[in-house]
This record gives structure tokens, C-alpha cells and sequence, in this order.
């Protein structure tokens, strides 16, 4: 791909803690990493990663997985390790055209954005992803440390650090 | 001395001539020979066709869980040209027992990537995919992408038409039987075969006229590329250089593949059928890959007078004329005499024709077309053979189109209108990716007329209301749900000194109502005086965010509507409503890909925020109000009590037009009917375009909106009456979302403090569950 050609160091990092945290979430023997709710879809239902169990209440409900959603998931991830971002953000709008209010899905693309040096649109789908999100607070402390980031690389320094309260009140809540 | 000089002066003169004439004439000729090679070589090297873009819909995905009934399944199919059989042998080949489907898929170049073909089940159950399994080895898959129906094609101006095929893609068994019938010694001969021409000659000149040609397949395909159908000598020796020359430059396999695509095989009315790929649909109405040995056969019969052995015309012909090559392929061992027997006890299996429009969605495809010709120039959309994927879903354009049709007639009988007076015109997009997936033109939607969806511009009336009451929500200081608005009667004086004095539809005043109450039940008189309040031009700027391009007038009747929009344009305004507060650019088109394959573009999912979600929030509560108690509320006698709806209506003077936009969980739909002399419908938005809604989302098998709240949000129990917090004293309060901090601190005059407030079993009772 020619987009990896220009892509800086650290954007191949967000790519790799994306690809470790969200897209499979099946491989339960590694180590906890951040696996994002939603897209566990194994383990019994109601253990959801409910770490934020004050918030269980506000919380939307974690929806069953289709498969479909889980095998495009995987599918993007295999392009997006392939440097291929164009694919794996085609993948990833197949996947929300399936399961359109899935936040996880939302935050996916914002990071492929991201790596592609969309900051603006990053932001922005990080943003739609909140909003599909209301209350799961380690989905939205993900979606803010992109958008920190987001503002970051594009030299808005003062929005970065807003973005990063944001992180420490939903961290302390 | 002299005399010799004389001679000899005499005698040079003419063989000089003769020298300067012989060279003259070579020299001609080799610049002749030259000019023609490099004619041959141009025209074969370079773009030897233009061909037609070619529009494909979404492709159909298949995965448990999704809502799909067996009709719809079928109707995607039989849209896609699958062939019923008893057991699926084949690409492109399906089986049906009931609800389950037994289906072999074509493999095809998505936009995406290929997808191979996939021999499966899938079965689906009460509206919705239950399984889908590996029919190999009973394994289970997770997701099945079927071939894309086709939709329309731009044509270049001279209407040819091609479907291109690539030498290896073609069956052997056509390319065998082709030279096999046409040109035995196609793969030794060097362009021409001079025993044949005599051969052909002799046979001529025994029957006193042409009855036989002498041409090998290179001629052909030089007559048929270069050269025009006349049959005169110099065209003869012409066509015979021009295949030497071309032999000496190309592989068998190149001019192979060039005849495939250019011989001439039929006439679909204005449009000449050239090569064997678009033959295949034509004739048989699948790819060539999918056809049996004795169609191949037919077609290559027919290669000798396409409109001779035209076997829609001409059965009996045709039929020995494919056993004349099916005997052939038997001689020269390329079948057996028992598969020779057998393919010639087989129907000719062509299928009747249909004269097909040639865009199907003429007014979807004008959408299509708009977005294409800003990254694209007219030559480049007809002939360079791109491939468009669109957004449209079939199965909503279809059932679109037919409740239109329907309900428009139904509507006239019942309300005693003129037969063919009213017309009508939809949008329906997905709300999430703003993706058009249906749309609606003319009531008679294959008529390619004045496309009112886009071109329409109608006043809107109240479905412009939203707008209003966000930008109010917007302010949580000064505006809640509960705020108590004022319908006492109102007179607003212009500064010119011109008054305006805003009527509810009911002729009546309602006193003060609740900010939520005032817009479910469309009172003019207190959205006026909001709107004065709040100021036009704010108005305006919050109708340009939600995505409207138009130069509004800032009239204060703007705000009951008086402003003129296409459906397509208000679709913008509730798509970004929809979802959420985020603005998503319409599209109509996924992705272009070249001729080759090649990726040109992609129109990518972009969201931008445009509204505050919380905002978004309590206007989408209040249209849900709407939809269950008031304008709406009608919805509610087909549409299923537990889907939620959020939607408005718009009427607008002397009912010349009837509005409804509204939104489930997947899609949002707008629908407007009028009548094109602006008349009077005598419909209401509730008595017209809602029904048309009512009917098409009644079939879609949309979840209801499926959002409980959003972040930022607070939800109380209030008494209408005061607009202050209720509890177990007051009887009929409600439960409202605020945005926090701008909820009431006050106690309704009716709590008394004893009990706290019980939901009660109404509307918002499952709405915050």
C-alpha cells in the first residue's frame, strides 16, 4: 500500500493496539488486554467485560454479536496488518452497514481514519462512536484518547488537553 | 552518331516513364501499406470499444439475524437471473424448499475484492435468516455476499453495447466449436486461407452468385472492426492485407479474443448485440461461464446470420443449425454420439424477450448519475466500461414503487380525486451511513420523466418544525421539553408595517402547552411565537447544519414552512436528526471501478457533528410523541405498538401538498404527494404521505428506534400542566428527558410529596425501560 509509505511510527502503534484490543476479543487464554464490549461475544452472557459495573444501569445492553460482524471484524484487522487501510475501511463499513449502531465498529474506522491521517474525520467518528456508547465508559475513554490524538497531529494542542480531561473524569467517575 | 543519340533519346524517354510510373506506384503503395498498418495496429492497440458504465445495486448479504422473508430472497435471485433446479450443480443455480435455499453464487469483482462463488443453505424463518450452512460439509457460515443485481448502463451516444469477456474466461467448448465450424485451420493459417477462398469461389461461381465465404476468422474480425459491410474487390483485397498484417502482429489468442467480443450476433431494438458475452444475457440471461453445450452451440451457429438463425424468430432454423454445429463438434471428436444425441434432443432454452427498460430505476439512476458527473466527464461515464456500485437495496425500491402506485390510487378512490391527478415522490436512505437505498420519482416510477424527488421544489410546511424546536433544545438554559409554550392568538407586526396572524389547523388556540406537546401536535401559533423568540435567522442557520443547501428567504412564515424543498433536500435535514446529530453526506454510489478492475474512487462513510447527540435527542422524544399521540398517531393502526417511530407531517395551504418524514432504528423515509399543477390535493400529511410510509415500512421489517438515551441526559416524571416535577400526587404526568442541569427544580402544584411518581402505562413507559 502506498498509504503505509507516509504513515508515521506512531500510527502503526494505534493500528497494533487496536488490532490486539478489539478485533478478535475470541483469543480468551491471552492476557486481558483491553478487549472492547460488544464485540466479546464469548464467555456467558451478562460477563461483558462489565467492569464498569456502576454504570451497568445507564448502560446499553450488549448486544449479541452476528458472526457476520465478528468475521468482517477479522477480515479488516487481516488488511489493515497488511498496511491495506483503504480495504480494511471498506471492510469496516460493511460491517457497520450490518450492525450499524455498534460503537466498537465506529471507533475501528476512526482509528483506520487516523492511521490514514484523516485526523478530522477520526475525530469525528470517534465522536459518533460516544454517542453510541452512552455509559459504557471504557468505550468512550478509548474513543477520547483517539480524539486526543486526533487533535494532537493536527497541532490543536489546547483541544488535545481537553480531550484528555475528559478521559480523567470518566477514569475517576 | 546522331541518329543513334536519336534512338537512342527516342527510346529513353518511355522507359524512364515506365521506371518513374513503377516506382511512383510502389511508393504509393508501400505508404498505403504503411498508412494501413499503422491503422490496424492504432485501432487494435488502443481502446478498441467503448463501452457502456455499467450500474450495479448493493449486493445482497446474507447472515442469521437478518431480516429477509423467502419472497424477498426469491425476488433477489430471479432479479439476478439464478436458474430454479432441482439440486444446485453450477454457479448461478438455486433450489428452494420453502424457506430453505439451496444456492451455488456466481463469483464476482465487488468493489472490495473478489468473492468466490459459495455452494450453501440458508434458511430463513418468521421474517428473519435463521441458518446459512457450507452445503459441502454442513458447517455453519457467518456471512454470504451474493453477485450484485444490475440496475441500468450509461450507453455512449451510438448505443453499442458490450459485455467484454476475456479469453480465458470463456468456455473451451465455445472457442473448439468456433473454429471448429468457422475456420478449421484458425490456429496454422496466417490471416488468410487462400485453398478456402478458391474453394468458396468455385462453390460461387457453381451457384451463380455468393453463397459461400471463404473468410478465416482474422477476415472477420478485420471486416467487422475496420472495415464497412460493403462487398466489392478493393474491400476484399483490403480485408486480406489487413489480416496478414494483423496475424504478423498479434498472437492467435489476441485476435481470438477480439472476435469473441466484436462479431455481430443479434439487435435488441436501437441497440446492436455485439460479442459472445452480451449474447449470453441476451439470448439465455446468464453469463456465458453458466451455458450448456448445445446453447453454445446456438450461438455459434448464429455467428453465420445472426438475424437468419434469430431463434426467437426463427426456431426451427436455429435448431438445425445448432445440430448442423453439434454434428460438427461429433465429427471431429469434440463430443461424443451420445452427447451429440442428447444436446440435440434439448430445447434451444432461449428465453423469451422482454423488451427491457434499459434502466429499470430510471430516477434513482438520475441520483447516481448527478453524484458521477462531478468527478467525471460524459465520454468517461458512457464509454469507458466503468462499474458503479450503488446503494440501492432492490427489495426497498421495489416495495417503494409498488405502495406508490397503490396507495396514490387508493388514495384517489377513496377521497373522490381525479384518477391520475395526484402524484408522488420518496426517499428512503439508511440512517447510520446516510446511504439512498430507494427512490421514487414519478408515481409511474419506470416513466423517466421530471424526477420529482430531486427536481421537485415544494413548500414544505410543518416538516420543517424540527428545525425550530432543535434550535430552542439547543439552548437548554431558556428551552426543555417542558417549557410551556403560548397558542393564545398572535398578531406580528412587520416592520413595513404588514401584520401576520398564524392559524392552527384545528381553527382553535390551545393556551399553554408543553414545548414536546406543541410540535407532536404541529400548533402553528405557538411555533410562530418560538420562532420569533428564538429569531429567523438562527432558524436558518440550524437548518444549513442539519445539511439543507438553500437560500432561505428569512421570512417568520419560515418557520411553519413557507420555504421550498425537494424531498431529497428534507431528507438531508431529518437524516442528520436521525442519526443522532451527525451530519452524513447522502450517497448513492459506494465505489467506481475501471474496465480492468482497477479502483477509481470511493465514496467513503464521513460523518461530521453537526448538532449536540443530547439535543438531537429530545427532538427525536418529541417526534416519537408525535407518532404515538399526534399527527402521526395513525401509523399506530397497522404499524406494530412496540416499534418506535419518530416522525412529522407537513400539510401545506389548501392542502396542495401532503408531507411525512419519518425513522426506525435502520432507515428514514420521506414522501411527499402532490399534484404537479399545484393544486389541491385534499390530503393532510397524515390523510396522504403517511399512509404511503405506513405502507412501505409495514413490509421492511425495520427494528423501531432503538436508542434509550443518549450521555448528558436526565429523564423526570413533570406535570404538563405546570411544566414542574411530579410525583405520585399528580395523574397525568409524564416522564420527560432533559439535558442536564436545565431540568425543572420546581414541584408541580399537584405533587404532594407523599408517593414517588409511577410510571404509567403509556407511551414512555417502554421508552425508557
Amino acid at each position: 500500500m502506498i498509504l503505509t509509505g507516509v504513515l508515521k511510527p506512531r500510527y502503526y502503534a494505534l493500528l497494533l493496539v487496536w488490532l490486539v484490543s478489539g478485533c478478535t476479543g475470541m483469543q480468551s487464554g491471552q492476557p486481558q488486554p483491553v478487549i472492547d464490549q460488544g464485540v466479546q461475544s464469548s464467555g456467558p452472557a451478562g460477563q461483558a467485560d462489565d467492569r464498569d459495573a456502576d454504570a451497568a444501569g445507564l448502560q446499553a445492553p450488549v448486544s449479541q454479536q452476528p458472526p457476520a460482524v465478528l468475521a468482517l471484524l477479522d477480515r479488516a484487522e487481516h488488511q489493515a496488518n497488511a498496511g491495506d487501510l483503504d480495504s480494511a475501511a471498506a471492510t469496516l463499513e460493511r460491517a457497520i452497514r450490518i450492525d450499524s449502531r455498534n460503537p466498537v465498529l465506529w471507533h475501528h474506522l476512526a482509528s483506520v481514519r487516523l492511521a490514514e491521517g484523516e485526523y478530522l474525520q477520526a475525530e469525528n467518528l470517534a465522536a459518533k462512536s460516544n454517542s453510541l456508547a452512552p455509559g459504557n465508559r471504557a468505550q468512550q475513554i478509548r474513543n477520547w484518547q483517539l480524539i486526543a490524538d486526533a487533535r494532537r497531529s493536527r497541532g490543536d494542542l489546547a483541544g488535545a488537553s481537553v480531550a484528555e480531561q475528559r478521559i480523567r473524569i470518566l477514569e475517576s467517575d | 552518331m546522331v541518329p543513334r543519340n536519336q534512338r537512342g533519346r527516342r527510346k529513353s524517354p518511355r522507359r524512364t516513364l515506365w521506371i518513374r510510373i513503377a516506382v511512383v506506384t510502389m511508393l504509393l503503395l508501400a505508404g498505403y501499406l504503411v498508412y494501413l498498418d499503422f491503422h490496424v495496429r492504432q485501432q487494435f492497440d488502443g481502446k478498441r470499444w467503448s463501452l457502456p458504465a455499467r450500474v450495479y445495486a448493493r449486493p445482497l448479504e446474507l447472515y442469521a439475524g437478518l431480516a429477509l422473508t423467502p419472497e424477498q430472497l426469491a425476488a433477489e435471485l430471479s432479479a439476478l437471473n439464478y436458474q430454479p433446479v432441482a439440486t444446485p450443480r453450477q454457479s448461478g443455480q438455486v433450489s428452494r424448499n420453502r424457506g430453505t435455499f439451496h444456492i451455488i453464487t456466481r463469483p464476482f469483482l465487488h468493489s472490495d475484492g473478489r468473492e468466490a462463488s459459495s455452494n450453501f443453505r440458508v434458511r430463513i424463518a418468521n421474517g428473519q435468516v435463521t441458518g446459512l450452512d457450507n452445503a459441502g460439509s454442513d458447517s455453519s457460515l457467518s456471512l454470504v455476499r451474493l453477485d450484485p443485481v444490475m440496475v441500468g448502463s450509461f450507453y455512449p451516444a451510438h448505443n453499442e453495447d458490450r459485455v467484454l469477456v476475456k479469453l480465458e474466461e470463456v468456455p473451451p467448448a465455445l472457442t473448439g466449436a468456433l473454429v471448429a465450424v468457422e475456420d478449421r485451420n484458425f490456429y496454422t493459417h496466417s490471416g488468410i486461407a487462400p485453398l478456402s477462398i478458391l474453394r468458396a469461389l468455385l462453390a460461387n461461381i457453381r451457384a451463380g452468385g455468393v453463397v459461400q465465404g471463404g473468410s478465416t476468422l482474422t477476415q472477420q474480425l478485420v471486416k467487422n472492426f475496420y472495415l464497412t459491410s460493403e462487398r466489392t474487390l478493393t474491400r476484399k483485397i483490403n480485408e486480406a492485407i489487413m489480416a496478414l498484417m494483423l496475424e504478423w502482429h498479434y498472437e492467435k489468442d489476441e485476435i481470438l479474443e477480439a472476435y469473441l467480443n466484436e462479431v455481430y450476433l443479434g439487435q435488441d431494438g436501437p441497440r446492436a448485440v455485439h460479442g459472445f458475452g452480451l449474447a449470453s444475457h441476451f439470448y439465455f440471461e446468464r453469463p456465458l461461464s453458466e451455458l450448456t453445450g448445445e446453447q453454445i452451440a446456438l450461438l455459434v451457429g448464429m455467428v453465420k446470420g445472426p438475424s437468419y438463425y434469430n431463434p426467437r424468430r426463427h426456431a426451427e432454423r436455429a435448431r438445425s443449425r445448432r445440430n448442423f454445429v453439434l454434428d460438427v463438434l461429433g465429427d471431429g471428436g469434440q463430443l461424443t454420439p451420445e452427447e451429440v444425441s442428447r444436446a440435440k434432443s434439448r430445447k434451444l432454452g432461449v428465453v423469451p424477450y422482454r423488451k427491457k427498460a434499459i434502466n429499470t430505476f430510471p430516477a434513482f439512476l438520475e441520483l447516481v448519475r448527478r453524484q458521477l458527473e462531478r468527478d467525471y466527464r460524459e465520454e468517461d461515464i458512457t464509454g469507458e466500461g466503468l462499474r458503479i456500485f450503488t446503494t440501492l437495496n432492490p427489495q426497498v425500491q421495489w416495495r417503494l414503487e409498488q405502495v406508490i402506485a397503490t396507495r396514490l390510487a387508493g388514495l384517489e378512490q377513496a377521497h373522490g380525486i381525479e384518477a391520475d391527478s395526484l402524484q408522488g415522490a420518496a426517499v428512503v436512505t439508511s440512517v447510520q451511513g446516510g446511504e439512498v437505498l430507494a427512490l421514487v420519482g414519478d408515481r409511474h416510477a419506470k416513466f423517466a420523466g421530471f424526477n420529482r424527488a430531486l427536481n421537485a421544489q415544494r413548500q414544505v410546511g410543518s416538516v420543517i418544525k424540527p428545525a425550530v424546536y432543535l434550535t430552542a433544545l439547543e439552548q437548554p438554559d431558556a428551552y426543555t421539553l417542558a417549557t410551556l409554550l403560548d397558542d393564545d392568538p398572535l398578531t406580528w407586526t412587520a416592520p413595513n408595517g404588514t401584520t401576520w396572524s398564524p392559524n392552527n389547523y384545528d381553527r382553535e388556540f390551545h393556551g399553554r402547552v408543553p414545548l414536546h406537546s406543541a410540535l407532536a401536535h404541529s400548533y402553528n401559533v405557538a411555533t410562530a411565537r418560538l420562532g420569533l423568540e428564538l429569531g429567523i435567522e438562527p432558524i436558518i442557520s440550524t437548518l444549513q447544519r442539519l445539511g439543507v443547501e438553500h437560500d432561505f428567504q428569512p421570512y417568520p412564515s419560515l418557520v411553519l414552512g413557507a420555504a421550498e424543498l425537494s424531498p431529497l433536500q428534507v431528507t438531508r435535514m431529518y437524516q442528520t436528526l436521525a442519526s443522532g446529530g451527525f451530519r452524513t453526506p447522502l450517497r448513492a454510489i459506494r465505489a467506481v471501478l475501471a474496465a480492468d478492475g482497477m479502483a477509481l474512487q470511493s465514496y467513503p462513510l464521513r460523518v461530521s457533528a453537526a448538532v449536540t447527540p443530547a439535543a438531537a435527542f429530545l427532538v427525536t422524544t418529541a417526534l416519537r410523541h408525535a407518532v404515538r399521540n399526534g399527527t402521526g398517531r395513525a401509523l399506530y393502526q397497522v404499524l406494530p405498538g412496540d416499534m418506535d417511530i419518530a416522525g412529522k407531517t407537513g400539510t401545506t395551504d389548501d392542502l396542495r401538498d401532503s408531507w411525512f418524514a419519518g425513522y426506525s432504528g435502520d432507515r428514514l423515509a420521506v414522501v411527499w404527494i402532490g399534484r404537479d399543477d399545484n393544486g389541491s390535493t385534499g390530503l393532510t400529511g397524515s390523510t396522504g404521505a403517511l399512509l404511503v410510509w405506513r405502507d412501505l415500512f409495514a413490509g421492511l421489517g425495520d427494528p423501531g428506534l432503538l436508542q434509550a438515551t443518549v450521555d448528558g441526559i436526565e429523564i423526570l416524571a413533570i406535570d404538563p400542566l405546570s411544566g414542574l416535577r411530579a410525583d405520585g400526587g399528580c395523574r397525568d404526568a409524564v416522564e420527560l428527558p432533559f439535558i442536564q442541569g436545565s431540568e425543572p427544580t420546581g414541584w408541580a402544584p399537584c405533587a404532594d410529596g407523599s408517593t414517588p411518581f409511577q410510571r404509567p402505562m403509556d407511551w414512555f413507559r417502554e421508552l425508557f425501560k
